[in-house]
């Protein structure tokens, strides 16, 4: 894939905007039968007796699909060393069968490396909205990009 | 077990998991298509040098081991209102790569309780968790939070 982004196109504010992702109710039980087994991801009388009122997404498995997103959207076409983890993520409303979510983020800070010339560090804003443009989740990511030539 | 029972402190190892290449590159397929997550021979060429596994992979197998390793205390409580919700999490690091065949150990030690005005029925329990590989080294760490109920007042 062409680097079509570099550290400098990452300028503090700058707005993206990608999605949509379909969430769909066998991907979910997937999704929690693999890592996140417990009844009201995987069992619709027990999700509905639950906290979360409803069967709903793994907050885990949110997280994956808002890096697919954020995958196709900008790393997959950026000269990315690679991410460093999450500073944080808040799951707020339950990601429900049906929803189409959809990911903006924004560029909340930029810095260059001090101890390696050719890269920077890039924090998101990371949010995701639900098909009603609720927010789902927010999140803020780091993540290491070399500088253009 | 409930918000009352449980202590700051209290540290246990919630499990091993071993990561194979099938795996890391299904999750990858899924989730996180970058080219050092997906190819075995092109990942050579990448700054890791071969396949690793999804920083998201690794944290998913977190929440599998603690799923797995409170059954017990499910299967006794058998409700499901009483399910684990989980707000969020913070300081998330991959601080080195999972790679095939390594086996990961996870740990979490509770950190802090805190009592929630909102939501008198709850507390919130913050938790270091982390994960080793087999020369004891930190491969990822965070702190999660999860809400415990309070013991009903007799």
């Amino acid at each position: 894939m062409n680097d079509l982004y570099h550290f400098e196109d990452f300028t503090i504010g700058r707005r993206f905007a990608f999605g949509a992702y379909t969430v769909t109710k066998d991907e979910i039980f997937e999704f929690a039968r693999a890592f996140d087994p417990q009844p009201h991801h995987l069992d619709e009388d027990a999700a509905n007796a639950s906290m979360l009122k409803g069967l709903s997404a793994s907050g885990w498995h949110v997280c994956a699909m808002t890096m697919r997103m954020f995958a196709e959207g900008i790393i997959l076409k950026t000269a990315n060393r690679g991410g460093v983890g999450c500073d944080e993520a808040r799951w707020i409303k339950p990601v429900r069968p049906g929803d189409v979510l959809r990911l903006e983020v924004v560029v909340r800070a930029a810095k260059e490396s001090a101890r390696h010339p050719g890269v920077g560090f890039v924090t998101f804003d990371c949010n995701v909205f639900n098909t009603h443009e609720q927010v789902a989740m927010v999140s803020m990511t780091p993540i290491i990009l070399k500088r253009g030539a | 077990m409930w918000f009352e029972d449980i202590e700051i402190g209290a540290r246990r190892e919630i499990g091993s998991y071993t990561f194979t290449e099938d795996e890391i590159i299904a999750f990858a397929q899924k989730y996180d298509p970058q080219v050092f997550h997906l190819d075995p021979v092109a990942a050579k060429d990448s700054m890791f040098g071969g396949l690793v596994a999804s920083g998201w992979h690794t944290a998913a197998i977190w929440m599998k081991l603690m799923i797995d390793s409170r059954k017990d205390d499910t299967a006794k409580t058998n409700d499901a209102s009483r399910a684990g919700v989980s707000p969020g999490f913070e300081n998330m690091r991959w601080m080195k790569p999972v790679r095939p065949g390594m086996t990961i150990t996870y740990t979490s030690e509770v950190t802090e309780k805190v009592n929630l005005k909102s939501r008198p029925k709850l507390g919130l329990v913050k938790s270091l968790n982390e994960a080793r590989d087999e020369s004891g080294d930190v491969v990822m760490r965070f702190t999660g939070k999860g809400f415990v109920p309070k013991r009903p007042k007799a």
